[in-house]
């Protein structure tokens, strides 16, 4: 077992590594002088062809290709991730400061994502083909066929728009005040928790008011997505021999079901959540896009358009870093979960 | 399972049938569009005619029956001809990236060994970047356009299908029946052909088919950041980039240009529905056990 | 009515398990009477499809319905008919009075359990202990079925044991809470040939020690001859000969049952070629009108075709479901085969 997520954190290095290497090179594709163009924020101020020139071996925009990525990759060895144009900080501060907000609502939709998709995929299952299955089923379906970005901009529309309950962005005004005052301590920089650990409850309404939206839009497709596949699983599952042989010891069906079915039919799921999480940063650079959340998401959709390849490299490596140690913790679950693999 | 027994099935299924009859109409939509809507320059058919210039977009009229988006471009040109797009979206991006996925996949697990993990490793490292962040990184490399968001859609979507064949060879190499065909001579190459494929090709397929949808969600996603097709260009994602400033309508009136995000979102829902209703009847059908 | 004259310990009369499906009602069992008597084995012999499994999943009301469901018929256990109670009161009896074991010991038990949870499971469902004293209780049974350092196999899960091994637990689980019958479906046929003598033997000794019934279901009379004391012959749904065992090796009085006995070679009896029953089973959805018999059987004909046989009694305890069953003892005093010489008349 330990042997396992040894031989998983090494490869992790390589990966990286690939990663890194993968958006260098799609980066590389472009020009030294369209790369300089991150650089200039006016480009009235370039006096001429000598100035760009100058320029471009100011920043070895012209150097062979490995000896910038060998630059780059040194300055990350030492924790440098270089500056990020689009942001205007420091890559390692740009990121650092829009975490706290994308794991939050990362954490928020997940748990609906998980046990919504779970519990109705095994409900689904357990009345087949009965009127709640073809119900669920149908949710489910065009849930899943819904794009995330219509979905949010109608949820805007009407929950905003119309009723006015859920605004965009992470606090309202007044709140924002109170969060960047002296007295308000930011100890994760996630609002809700911030505002238990300060006794603020009307700065951890106002954050949950903004977060329903974002979260919800989320956690529509991929709700569905766990549902479907739970729901095939937990069918196959209760066809099984020892399901059958746990009824004939005379167990109640809820037991045999919850007890005896589910487990196994959510090893499979476990491995197909890794699958998932990948999935759901795509939704949150989406969603944080149209509710105006400032987190990582926007900030690599905004880096990405303005070709901020520090900026691009840094947060795709970030994302890479914590996709695969979601996906260790994925695999080790799944260890747990089935004994047979934890005694290879 | 025969090719007969699976389409009969199909159209007797209910939920498949709907997703049929959906895709038909969309073809025939993209088929007959130079007649739905005639478009303004024979050369550029897919440039969205404009009404005018003025920013507000404008209900819909019995000239403009879908209405016209910011910038007065024709909705229900715009819906037609975009239907066009994206079957071309789909069937290209799915077709080319499925191909190159079976061949990975199958070569992979033909092979074994160190070709089998060092395909691995390159197919894990293209499935550790966010597919949408990888697609807008490549896109704004390569411009903005309906190719090049084509090519960056491809280029990072064949993973699952290289994994999906993979898979399948792997379990079929070791199936029985062709360790007998084998061992008896195996003289009907044709029979061991068909069973491979019958085995691997259903679920890709299944999955293909699925993509088809999701395809065109991604692109039109792309299109409404702005990193897709060009302005203008008759593509829904396109047209709902429009709307993100009106979705709040005006003072009194908060619904006053729905038509300018419903309209294309609701075309592109119903697209995306359809490939998956007959996705996931075709797997009820193919899938015994869940009978 | 009884057919010893003795109070069986489970009746059952004339039961019929059909199965709804899309092609047509698939008529499982029709019409079948047999009795259990306490201490006794039952064995039931019969080609896959003839019913044997599912009546005794209908004792057990473990049909799947839909589309299955019991249409018909009796089943008596304890004063009680099985048919009739509630699932609650079912329950009860399910893994205490009545325990059931099935063929296939690789898939039958959970996988994400421990063996020992399993077997305490059951015992902690139906008795009034704490789970120490199940604990106990378990690791005595595992001993009881031959397995060797229990203390350690309690905590081991399925996959770490073999087949044999694994049928062993099944069978200490089916008895931990101490059955009055115990239905056993196929319980050697997926085990190599010497593993499934010791299982047999073991599931002897436990009868004796246990005082319990055994129903023991199969397709091969290798498995009747050793273990059974009455033996009922089922065909496309019914019992066609019915007979203390000996009788039914000696004595076959039916077409079918004679056809299984002469298909098997026998070391005492010196024959060229082995009988063979031609044809199979008909299809469950187009059964023939008449004995269902008739479409393979060499002595079939005129009222054969018209009408079922009932099941009467040939001799004292010995019961057959055939029209000419006295023809077919006159063949046999004359030392004649009926399989090959005469044919199949369609």
């Amino acid at each position: 077992m330990i042997a396992y997520i040894a031989r998983r954190l090494l490869i992790l290095p390589i990966i990286l590594f690939g990663v890194s290497m993968l958006i260098f090179s799609m980066i590389m594709m472009l020009g030294p002088y369209q790369r300089l163009s991150t650089y200039i924020n006016d480009p009235a101020q370039l006096k001429g062809a000598e100035d760009i020139d100058q320029l471009v071996s100011k920043y070895g925009l012209n150097d062979p290709w490995y000896e910038q990525y060998g630059r780059w990759i040194g300055g990350v060895l030492k924790g440098d991730f270089g500056w990020s144009e689009s942001a205007g900080a420091p890559v390692t501060k740009a990121i650092a400061d829009r975490f706290p907000a994308t794991l939050e609502l990362a954490l928020l939709s997940l748990v609906p994502v998980i046990f919504g998709g779970i519990i109705l995929g095994v409900l689904s299952a357990v009345h087949h083909n009965k009127a709640l299955d073809h119900t669920i089923r149908i949710f489910a379906v065009i849930g899943w066929s819904f794009p995330s970005f219509v979905f949010g901009l109608i949820v805007l529309m009407i929950f905003y728009g119309v009723l006015g309950w859920l605004p965009p962005g992470r606090l309202s005004n007044w709140a924002t005040e109170i969060v960047r005052s002296a007295d308000f301590v930011s100890y994760t920089g996630m609002y809700i928790l911030d505002g238990i650990l300060n006794f603020n409850f009307s700065i951890v309404l106002d954050a949950i008011r903004h977060l329903i939206a974002p979260v919800i839009t989320i956690s529509i497709l991929w709700w569905a997505f766990i549902l479907r596949i739970t729901r095939s699983n937990m069918l196959e599952t209760l066809k099984k021999d020892y399901i059958r042989t746990a009824r004939a010891k005379g167990l109640a069906d809820n037991i045999v079901v919850y007890k005896h079915a589910v487990r196994n039919a959510l090893i499979p799921v476990v491995t197909v959540a890794g699958q998932m999480v990948l999935g759901l940063a795509g939704g949150l650079v989406i969603v944080e896009s149209i509710f105006n959340i400032r987190g990582l998401g926007q900030f690599m959709a905004n880096a990405a358009q303005q070709l901020d390849y520090p900026g691009v490299l840094g947060g795709a490596l970030y994302f890479g870093f914590l996709l695969i140690l979601i996906n260790l913790f994925v695999d080790v679950s799944y260890a747990v979960i089935d004994p047979r693999i934890r005694l290879e | 399972m025969e090719w007969q027994e699976v389409v009969k099935r199909l159209l007797q299924n209910k939920i498949s049938l709907l997703g049929i009859l959906i895709i038909l109409f969309f073809i025939i939509v993209a088929v007959f569009a130079p007649w739905i809507a005639p478009p303004r320059d024979p050369d550029a058919p897919y440039l969205i005619p404009r009404a005018g210039w003025s920013i507000e977009p404008q209900p819909p009229s019995d000239e403009y029956i879908f209405g016209t988006t910011e910038g007065q471009y024709d909705i229900f040109y715009g819906i037609v001809w975009g239907t066009r797009t994206a079957f071309r979206i789909g069937l290209i991006v799915v077709g080319i990236s499925t191909s190159i996925g079976i061949v990975l996949g199958t070569i992979a697990a033909y092979y074994g060994g160190w070709i089998d993990e060092i395909l691995m490793r390159i197919t894990d490292i293209f499935m550790s970047i966010p597919f949408i962040i990888a697609t807008i990184v490549l896109v704004t490399i390569l411009g903005q356009g309906l190719t090049n968001v084509m090519i960056a859609l491809i280029t990072f979507s064949w993973m699952s299908t290289a994994r999906l064949m993979r898979s399948q060879v792997l379990s079929v190499k070791e199936d029985e029946f062709v360790q007998a065909a084998l061992a008896l001579g195996a003289n009907d190459f044709r029979i061991i052909f068909r069973h491979i494929i019958l085995n691997t090709i259903f679920p890709v397929v299944i999955q293909a088919s699925m993509r088809m949808g999701s395809m065109v969600i991604t692109a039109s996603t792309l299109s409404f950041l702005g990193v897709g097709t060009p302005e203008g260009y008759a593509d829904w994602g396109q047209m709902i980039s429009f709307a993100r400033n009106w979705i709040l309508g005006v003072e009194g009136n908060p619904l006053n240009y729905w038509y300018t995000l419903i309209i294309p979102g609701v075309a592109i829902t119903l697209f995306c529905l359809s490939w998956n209703l007959i996705g996931d009847a075709f797997r009820d059908i193919l899938d015994p056990k869940l009978n | 009515m009884n057919f010893l004259n003795k109070q069986a310990l489970v009746e059952v009369k004339n039961l019929k398990t059909y199965f709804y499906t899309e092609e047509g009602i698939v008529k499982a069992v029709d019409g079948v009477d047999y009795e259990i008597y306490p201490g006794e084995t039952l064995g039931i012999v019969g080609e896959s499809g003839c019913g044997k499994s599912v009546t005794s999943l209908s004792i057990m009301r473990l049909v799947e319905s839909p589309p299955g469901r019991i249409e018909a018929g009796e089943i008596n256990f304890q004063g009680k008919d099985l048919t009739k109670i509630s699932e609650k009161e079912m329950r009860k009896i399910r893994g205490n009075d009545i325990s059931m074991i099935f063929q296939e010991p690789m898939t039958s038990l959970n996988p994400v359990y421990t063996v020992g949870d399993q077997i305490i499971e059951a015992i902690m469902l139906h008795k009034d202990v704490n789970r120490k004293e199940a604990r106990k209780q378990a690791i005595d049974m595992l001993k009881k079925v031959g397995i060797p350092l229990p203390e350690q196999r309690v905590d081991e899960y399925p996959h770490q044991l073999s087949g044999g091994m694994r049928q062993r637990v099944m069978i200490a689980m089916a008895l931990s809470c101490d059955p009055k019958l115990l239905i056993a479906d196929e319980p050697t046929t997926a085990l190599d040939v010497t593993i499934q003598a010791q299982i047999l033997e073991l599931m002897n000794s436990l009868k004796e020690s246990y005082g319990m019934s055994i129903m023991m279901i199969t397709h091969d009379l290798g498995v009747i001859a050793e273990v059974s004391d009455r033996v009922a012959v089922m065909y496309a749904g019914k019992v066609v000969e019915y007979t203390d065992v000996d009788t039914l090796f000696d004595d076959p009085k039916h077409p079918y049952t004679w056809g299984l006995m002469n298909s098997i070679p026998k070391l005492d009896k010196d024959v060229d070629r082995l009988e063979a029953i031609p044809g199979s089973v008909p299809s469950p959805l187009n059964f023939p009108k008449g004995c269902k018999f008739n479409t393979r059987c060499p002595l079939a004909e005129g009222k054969c075709y018209d009408e079922e046989p009932p099941l009467e009694e040939a001799a004292a305890g010995h019961k057959v479901r055939c029209w000419r069953y006295k023809d077919l003892e006159e063949i046999k005093k004359r030392g004649e085969r009926i399989y090959e010489d005469r044919g199949v008349q369609k």
